[in-house]
């Protein structure tokens, strides 16, 4: 697990700690288990963020739905009495499942009717920093029953229990129909590039599994299905499962929003900073060629690291270039790395010498020469990243990243390839710590809303999987149930998917002959 | 039980009954409600219309062929044995007509979970017939009429009601007799403007051996009512004479050793286990490909482009699309005494020479003889959006639609339309609100709401995966889903109510008995050994919570338990049932809440979306105008609608309906409320 801060730390830890106990390792020991229900509950009950998003002192999270009170029981300790109604409590937030404090905070009780949504409601008000809501949100989201609030949904159910009046009434559809674009603009910055098309790729690929299984329940017994349809569907909803889980437990997450620690990426031509920089989004945000000098301008994408924004900069490889265009490249280049947070320079390790002082001593003048304004490469400020490992004798890897390691003057040491992603886990540990070291408060850089949500549907998705498992060979239309609550968890990301769309499936993919 | 049975099937004990309403002339000059056409929706909504208490006419062409099985002698099956359960609940013919009638029963996908069990039977064709008839015969309140129908009588609307016109009843073909009513449920299969292909011949009509209908009711619904219209095709193989084939080449598919009744009212079919006949299963050849390729020039009716089903495809498009393999041929017994043979899947519409060339091809059937031919149907549509969720067209007050008519495919879709149809002709006739059904409580539901709301671009047929609520919606609990309603409607009779009140206490006793049961899971794991109750659970697990798991069963149960439970054992699939599904039904329970909230929201059908003072976008107000939904839900359901939307037409319903009870307040006095004393109403209707 990566060191970030005690919070996130502990609410990684917690969120994967309920995935491994949700969700069954991939084989059907479930499948015959206990007949109750495990808690992928789709029951109504939404949370969300209602304070403004940007900066703040004080974040207000509202809770609504008949499992508000399970919010209650399991995250403020209030196990056996519910507080007084609409009075203010000053409590520890912990996680549902780690038990670990994730913020001291005032904790209101408005049992229905008597609340904004008519219906049972919980608010906590806690700190405004990024990494407490993120964390009070996502532990919101791994309690059975909860699930992040549509655009509008709060008001939606105001509304139709009564609770509106008619001027609130009236801007209703223009409130919904602007957190709808907000969303919808977050979410397709969001899903353009490599995390979208992973989330398209898994919606693709689970209709298709829900449609054999729809057309083994609908046609098969007297109709043209082949038997091995199942045996197919078995195996990707396994690796479904699994690439799911490892998506979450993946500390790499999308592109952020906004500003936060700026990043440059900067050293000499070709020697795969463009490559870093889309590895590290995740998306082609640069132009990647062997020609050098291919990046020309600086290429900007914001990221969230570990919790943390960044954003990210990737530049033209410095070299004394006759082009003029390169030339501007260049000094735009500088310019930056003498702006930046923190500069990643990368090295492509097969010039290194083959002996580690040499080495040393040559990546100790490289460092000079991309670092010019810098006196000396303060602690801290940059990161030495060893690209093209994967070009390098095995033995020479070992060699470089054992004996840089204590080499004095030099910053911390990377090995990683972008072609092969060796190294690159380590790699982002120490990227995460350094960020996390830059960032003395916390408060900078924006939530993680939206991967908030998209985090508790994806679980969702993945608890609904299991499902699957648990009645695969005992009911086939309860666990066919799972795999079309996956596909609903899935497609709050990606979209809805409806009844025709798994019947052309079927059609195109099977001759029906009744 | 069994006196049930004995009471229920009497009637056709032994021979029909003396047919004196068979006529040709009618005793009254005015119906409540007139129902054209005497297939399965046609029968079904006379039916029913005469239970719920209108005066009834059934005009047919031939009385003869009422109750007839055009196509595949089967009924039931996945999703379509759902419905059948569905109609039954709700007193409808086919079940009981499928327990009297079926000589091969089996229940479909057994493994695969009771959710989507399809009780399915192979029925006698001669008995079918016999038994709809004589039930038909003996309705109160019910009379047939042999004759064909010229036209609609169409005259302005009661302005009171939404609609630019309303049916006052018919014209018949010949002498140009009308007879008036207030309700008219059109049935007319693929008889409108329905045309025969075979090979290259084509002529007009929507069955081999009857005659065309009259060209003046399509002529009416479009243009006079101004109805889209739309064409659809089907088609249906060729009879086989039983000799002819060589069955020991076929694989030989037996019934289920106890046949299951479709309907609630029998414990046991009239054939006997032992009585039953078997299907046969066997493939085509390559020769089979050959033949249709060769003889795609001769075939006009597969190169026409109006839509078919990508199911029940012909045996042309089967191996056009899928070339290459072999594809099923079931032979299919068509009645107990009955000579020929039903080749599911061999549905053809090339020239008869070749239709033998093509069987040949098939080792079973290599010295086969045809009896009847293949051959395909083109016939008219009406796009359904343009009905209600009652099925009554739109813009004509008291025009009712159901079946084929409205682009659905299968006998138990029709049945299934023609039966509400039924219910809401009787309904309109006598001034009551219209009833519906929810996608969220029955198939009936999803069939009508997928077909009003969305309307159809090819024959629609019914597939457990339309419905959204499948894990609630299962055959097993049709009756209580169901029969309560269709009683409050006035279309369940007595005998029925009865015994579903009996069933629904007995239920409710065991499953107290069951939830009184409780131990500690050490308890159980010492009475049941091997039972893979979790070491880890603490607190009490009732009986209720054991049925959940896979190895038990009630039997079980009720050995350990013999004097609290060997009094339920008439219910232990039931009870099994109920307690695995529970869960999972009571998961989607608030979903179901939500939409059937939103669906008790009308919107008026007079709406004029373009002017409506809401902000909405013109691609919005575009999709609104061309549906036409009758309610929020369905709007919601609408492709293209944004959540802002529906909370602004949400807000305009609601800002409507304030005015109205603003108004009815100051009315108040002189009249009640219509759908506030609708149950007392109903429940005092004669049964």
């Amino acid at each position: 697990m990566l060191p970030v801060s005690a919070v996130c730390g502990g609410i990684y830890r917690a969120a994967i700690r309920t995935l491994r106990t949700r969700n069954p390792p991939l084989c059907r020991r479930l499948s015959s288990g206990d007949g109750v229900l495990a808690g992928l509950a789709d029951a109504d009950t939404i949370f969300a963020l209602s304070s403004g998003h940007g900066r703040c002192g004080v974040a207000v999270v509202r809770i609504s739905g008949p499992a508000a009170t399970t919010a209650l029981r399991c995250m403020v300790g209030l196990r056996k009495h519910l507080p007084p109604p609409r009075t203010a409590l000053l409590r520890s937030i912990t996680d549902p499942h780690s038990k670990e404090v994730l913020d001291r905070g005032l904790v209101l009780w408005f049992p229905a009717p008597h609340s904004f949504t008519g219906e049972d409601s919980v608010e906590f008000h806690i700190h405004g920093g990024p990494a407490v809501i993120t964390a009070v949100l996502q532990a919101l989201g791994s309690v059975p029953g909860m699930r992040p609030a549509e655009a509008g949904e709060f008001t939606r159910r105001a509304f139709h229990a009564g609770k509106l009046d008619l001027t609130e009434v009236e801007g209703l559809g223009d409130l919904i129909h602007a957190e709808t674009e907000a969303q919808r603009r977050q979410a397709l910055r969001q899903m353009s590039g490599d995390l979208g098309r992973l989330y398209q790729d898994w919606s693709h690929r689970l209709k298709r599994c829900l449609a054999h299984v729809e057309a083994f329940i609908d046609f098969s017994e007297d109709e043209l299905i082949e038997d091995g349809v199942l045996d197919r569907v078995d195996i990707s909803v396994c690796d479904l499962q699994a690439e799911i889980n490892q998506h979450l437990k993946d500390e790499r997450r999308g592109e952020r929003l906004r500003s936060g620690v700026h990043v440059v990426i900067a050293g000499a031509t070709n020697a795969g900073k463009s490559s870093l920089l889309n590895t590290l989004c995740q998306r082609p945000a640069a132009i990647v060629s062997p020609i050098a000098g291919t990046t020309r301008d600086v290429v900007e994408t914001a990221l969230d690291i570990g919790g943390f924004p960044v954003l990210l900069s990737d530049t033209a490889g410095l070299r004394d270039s006759p082009d003029l265009v390169e030339q501007e490249g260049v000094r735009r280049a500088r310019e930056r790395v003498q702006q930046a947070d923190l500069t990643l320079v990368v090295v492509d390790s097969t010039i290194l010498p083959s002996e580690v002082q040499r080495a040393a001593a040559v990546l100790l003048k490289h460092l000079e020469s991309v670092l010019t304004s810098q006196e000396q490469p303060e602690a801290g400020r940059c990161l030495l990243v060893l690209n093209k490992t994967d070009l390098l004798p095995e033995a020479q890897r070992e060699q470089l990243s054992l004996g840089l390691r204590g080499t004095s003057g030099l910053p911390p040491v990377c090995l990683i390839s972008c072609q092969t992603s060796e190294g690159l886990k380590d790699f982002l540990t120490v990227l995460q710590s350094t960020v996390q070291t830059m960032c003395a408060d916390p408060l900078s850089g924006a939530p993680t809303l939206t991967q908030a949500r998209h985090r508790a549907h994806l679980q969702q998705c993945a608890a609904a999987l299991a499902q699957y498992w648990r009645y695969r060979d005992s009911d086939l239309a309860l666990a066919a149930e799972g795999v079309r609550l996956a596909l609903t968890g899935l497609g709050r990301i990606t979209g809805r998917v409806g009844a025709e769309e798994i019947l052309d499936i079927i059609f195109k993919d099977f001759c029906i002959g009744k | 039980m069994s006196r049930m049975l004995t009471r229920k099937l009497l009637p056709v004990r032994n021979i029909l009954p003396p047919v004196t309403k068979r006529t040709s002339h009618v005793h009254r000059q005015r119906y409540d409600v007139i129902v054209v056409g005497g297939g399965h929706a046609g029968t079904e909504a006379a039916a029913a219309a005469a239970r719920v208490g209108a005066e009834t006419l059934l005009v047919t062409q031939k009385t003869h062929t009422i109750g007839a099985l055009s196509c595949n002698p089967s009924l039931g099956g996945v999703g379509k044995g759902h419905l059948v359960r569905e109609i039954d609940a709700l007193d409808g013919l086919c079940g009981r007509a499928g327990d009297w009638a079926g000589i091969h029963f089996s229940i479909l996908n057994r493994r695969k979970g009771p959710a989507v069990w399809g009780p399915r039977a192979q029925l006698d064709r001669q008995r079918y017939r016999e038994f709809i008839q004589a039930e038909l015969l003996s309705t109160p309140r019910l009379e047939v009429l042999e004759g064909s129908v010229e036209e609609l009588l169409v005259t302005d609307p009661n302005p009171e009601e939404p609609g630019r016109h309303r049916v006052t009843g018919i014209r018949l073909a010949n002498g140009s007799r009308s007879i008036s009513a207030s309700s008219v449920v059109l049935t007319t299969g693929t008889f409108l403007s329905g045309s025969l292909f075979v090979g290259h011949t084509v002529s007009p009509g929507g069955r081999i051996g009857d005659a065309p209908s009259s060209s003046g009711l399509s002529q009416t619904l479009r243009e006079r009512l101004g109805l889209r219209v739309g064409r659809l095709r089907t088609g249906t193989p060729p009879r086989v004479l039983k000799d002819s084939v060589d069955l020991s080449l076929a694989k030989l598919h037996p019934p289920d050793s106890h046949p299951t009744p479709f309907s609630f009212m029998n414990t046991r079919t009239r054939c006997k286990p032992e009585e039953q006949l078997p299907c046969y299963l066997t493939y085509t050849t390559p020769g089979v490909e050959r033949v249709v390729r060769e003889s795609l020039h001769l075939n006009c009716h597969i190169q026409q482009d109006a839509k078919g089903p990508r199911y029940c495809p012909s045996i042309e498009s089967r191996v056009l699309r899928f070339p290459g393999r072999r594809h099923q041929v079931w032979l299919e017994p068509e009645g107990m005494t009955s000579d020929l043979l039903y080749p599911q899947g061999l549905s053809m519409t090339m020239p008869p020479d070749v239709q033998l060339r093509l069987i040949r091809e098939i080792p079973a059937m290599h010295r086969a003889e045809i009896h009847t031919p293949g051959y395909g149907v083109q016939y008219d549509y009406v796009c359904p959006t343009q009905l209600s969720p009652a099925l009554q067209v739109k813009n004509t007050q008291g025009l009712f639609l159901a079946g084929q008519i409205n682009g659905t495919t299968g006998y138990e879709e029709a049945a299934a339309q023609g039966l509400w149809a039924g219910v809401n002709a009787a309904r309109w006739a006598r001034s009551l609100p219209p009833a519906v059904l929810s996608r969220t409580e029955s198939y009936i539901g999803v069939l009508i709401d997928d077909l009003v709301s969305r309307g159809v671009n090819e024959p629609y047929r019914m597939f457990t995966s339309r419905a959204e609520f499948r894990t609630s919606l299962r055959p097993d609990n049709a009756d209580l889903r169901l029969t309560l309603k269709g009683s409050l409607l006035g279309c369940v009779s007595s005998a029925r109510r009865d015994e579903f009140l009996r069933v629904k206490l007995r239920l409710q006793d065991a499953e107290a008995a069951l939830r009184a049961l409780t131990l500690s899971p050490a308890g159980w794991r010492k009475m049941m050994p091997g039972i893979s109750v979790s070491e880890s659970k603490n607190g009490s697990l009732s009986g209720m919570d054991l049925l959940q798991y896979k190895d038990v069963s009630f039997e079980m149960l009720a050995s350990l338990f013999p004097e609290q439970l060997s009094p339920h054992m008439e219910f232990s699939e039931r009870l099994k049932i109920e307690a695995v599904y529970k869960p999972h039904c009571d998961l989607s329970k608030r979903e179901v809440e939500r939409i059937q909230k939103e669906e008790n929201m009308s919107l008026p059908q007079d709406l004029d979306y373009f002017s409506l003072p809401v902000s909405l976008s013109k691609e919005v107000r575009e999709i609104l105008d061309r549906f036409r939904p009758s309610t929020l839900g369905a709007a919601t359901r609408l492709e293209g609608m944004t959540p802002a939307a529906v909370v602004n037409l949400l807000n305009y319903v609601q800002i409507a309906e304030r005015k109205e009870r603003m108004m009815n307040r100051s009315n108040a006095g002189h009249q009640e409320g219509r759908g506030d004393d609708l149950c007392a109403r109903n429940a005092s209707l004669p049964q």
